[in-house]
């Protein structure tokens, strides 16, 4: 076993020089993740439940790691684009669902503020190619 | 006392010895190795030849630089006499100051610390040895230091504090074994400046040295081996798709996912991850009946406690207008209590890893931080603490948390209200290349409590369920759990966040039973 490990590390450390590792497993093909609510462009007065959708795959907790599954994340008036090689961040613009939630109550300040789904792996990794939702805009009045 | 009885008894006029007085008024030193048994059990011959040279090249010209007198020596420690309580704690200082020099190049394991305790006292010298109550209070006062520091009697503290530059914190009155009244302590807060001068040192020639690429490369390799431990053995699991395939991006992942089922050497078998309470409770006997089966595990025997801070009890405006979850600012008193002053590092989760209580061994450097831990696995770690030291370890709340992060200060950050670079691990604020991340614990500047990483480095679970903002929130300083309990408090923020998570108002929450990457812990202890 030790060997075995060995002989893996050995290989990993030729190869990390080389290439950055791809982290993300395959989404089902025709997976489909999107927002039951709210609409793009829709206009809401206070606080929202805004509800997740998910087709052909399956939501399960963070930290399980069914093949074909994954958790929600929900990204805020994000702008910097997606590394597909680092966990989804985790912070008060990325919101994550790892118990399987799968809507959650939004209270955003006054404004427009663009909303995007993203589906993570058990390991909070977004799939490859990521499977992301339209990103929407909507105006909190 | 006979001769005396008999003077007076016989009529004669008493002369007082002309010699050595046999009372007088002193400062007494002592001072002590913590953990030598310890360190005597790892490499007897060395320690024993390590603790002479001290006390040959540092302890005793120390004594005799600052007029005092070396009474004793015991094996692992010493008591002086002093006739001015300034010298007595300059003396104290510079032995300890010194051996922060003489510790900076060994591993950690292996590091000689001192504690001292000076009091004031009326005592009786002999040749070789001193006796009174005054001597008792000075080893008292030696037993509970912090190692590395000095801490002194309120007696000391009113002769020296207008003389002697440096800074006091008070730990209050302290009740002392075998000592009627309580004692007042005081901690002695030597210039800081120059404790962080020998730490930074420490840190470059270790950069420099050891390679940065090797170290960096096998660092991530360990991540991508084992992150998310599995607690079932499912071989689907993890596999190794994150082994760099240096041409294809999609790797061959059979291959690693038979070869590497390493879930058979991480633990835990098949456990829900949210059952957190049931497991700790039958810790101390596994681990002690583990510990001499595994010759791998280190001194499982004694458990090794965090190093911990006392803090006085204090008040604070807790809270802060820069969020909406930081609001509203409210008043919160704080009863004293420990924190431990690094987050729980690798080296200390494995130990309960080890003893069966933690669900996962964690990879990586032992004196990073853990993380990938869940609200669920920190209280698991507290709970095996508690039951192997009989002691009431538990999560610190996040008043308590806010209150100590913010080391007396109502600034943005603890050093005021810019952020400067290099004073904590956040994105942006340090030059700390990503595969060296998490840094290891205390690798930056301690805050006026002398605290390590409290904003930056990793997040932080502190007892509290999380609500969305303070209205409500309890003033003692007491854990607030009423309510929906599904996520906690995280606190700190970590190196992935920017400087605005780095505040010590600053509060968020996570999943309870959910692990991520950047989440770790410390410990904290009610007097």
């Amino acid at each position: 076993m030790k060997i075995v490990r060995l002989l893996l590390l050995a290989a990993a450390l030729a190869c990390l020089p080389t290439a950055a590792p791809a982290q993300g497993k395959t989404p089902a093909k025709d997976a489909l993740l999107y927002f039951v609510w709210p609409q793009n462009g829709a206009v809401i007065k206070g606080g929202f439940w805004c509800r997740f959708g998910l087709r052909n795959m399956g939501v399960t907790h963070a930290g399980e790691d069914f093949p074909n599954s994954g958790h929600h994340h929900l990204l805020i008036d994000v702008k910097e684009p997606l590394d597909t090689n680092e966990p989804i961040p985790q912070d008060k613009n990325h919101l994550h669902f790892g118990a399987g939630q799968t809507e959650t109550r939004l209270e955003l300040p006054p404004g427009k503020h663009t909303l995007q789904l993203v589906l993570g792996d058990g390991k909070h990794y977004p799939f490859n190619p990521p499977l992301v939702s339209e990103k929407i805009t909507i105006t909190v009045r | 006392m006979r001769d005396k009885v008999r003077d007076i008894n016989s009529g004669k006029t008493y002369v007082p010895p002309r010699g050595a007085t046999p009372r007088r008024l002193a400062a007494i030193v002592a001072g002590d190795i913590s953990g030598y048994s310890r360190l005597m059990q790892l490499d007897e011959e060395g320690t024993h030849a390590r603790v002479k040279r001290i006390q040959r090249d540092l302890i005793e010209p120390s004594i005799a630089e600052h007029h005092g007198r070396l009474v004793k020596t015991t094996g692992d420690g010493f008591f002086a006499i002093f006739d001015s309580p300034v010298e007595a704690v300059r003396c104290g200082i510079v032995i300890q100051q010194n051996m922060i020099g003489r510790n900076a190049s060994l591993p950690s394991d292996q590091r000689i610390d001192y504690r001292i305790g000076v009091n004031l006292g009326d005592v009786i010298i002999e040749d070789d040895d001193i006796y009174g109550e005054g001597v008792n209070i000075a080893a008292r006062l030696e037993n509970i230091a912090v190692p590395g520091q000095v801490f002194i009697s309120g007696g000391i503290y009113e002769q020296i504090k207008h003389k002697l530059v440096c800074g006091y914190e008070s730990l209050g009155d302290r009740k002392v074994k075998n000592i009627t009244d309580p004692v007042r302590v005081y901690r002695v807060l030597p210039d800081p400046a120059a404790f962080n001068k020998a730490r930074r040192r420490r840190e470059n020639i270790l950069i420099v040295l050891l390679s940065f690429l090797l170290i960096g490369i096998g660092a991530s390799v360990l991540w991508y081996w084992f992150p998310y431990q599995k607690p079932q053995g499912q071989v689907v699991t993890r596999t190794s798709p994150k082994l760099p395939q240096p041409l294809s991006p999609r790797p061959l992942a059979p291959q690693p996912a038979q070869a590497a089922p390493p879930a058979q050497e991480l633990v835990r078998p098949a456990q829900p991850a949210q059952s957190p309470a049931a497991e700790p409770k039958q810790a101390p006997p596994q681990l002690q009946a583990a510990a001499p089966a595994q010759p791998p595990a280190p001194p499982a025997a004694t458990v090794h406690e965090p190093e911990m801070n006392m803090l006085r009890g204090g008040s604070l405006m807790m809270g802060s207008n820069e969020d909406a979850s930081e609001k509203p600012v409210h008043a919160v008193t704080i009863k004293p209590f420990a924190i431990s002053r690094y987050p729980i590092s690798v080296r200390e989760w494995n130990a309960c890893a080890a003893a069966k209580a933690c669900q996962f061994t964690a990879a990586g450097r032992e004196d990073a931080p853990v993380t990938n831990v869940s609200w669920n696995d920190a209280r698991q770690f507290v709970g095996w603490l508690a039951a192997a030291t009989h002691k009431p370890y538990r999560l610190p709340t996040e008043a308590e948390w806010e209150y100590a992060a913010r080391g007396g200060t109502q600034s943005r950050y603890w050093w005021g209200d810019e952020l400067l670079q290099g004073m904590a691990n956040c994105k942006g604020c340090n030059d700390i290349a990503s595969v060296e991340q998490p840094a290891r614990v205390g690798s930056f500047k301690p805050n006026p409590f002398g605290l390590y990483d409290m904003g930056g480095g990793i997040d932080q679970w502190v007892e509290d369920c999380w609500h969305k903002n303070y209205v409500g929130a309890p003033t003692d300083g007491s854990a607030w759990t009423e309510g929906d309990c599904g996520s906690h408090v995280i606190r700190s923020g970590s190196w992935k966040n920017d400087a605005r998570y780095v505040r010590p108002a600053n509060r968020d929450s996570y999943d309870t039973g959910v692990r991520y990457p950047t989440h770790g812990f410390r410990v904290s202890l009610s007097p």
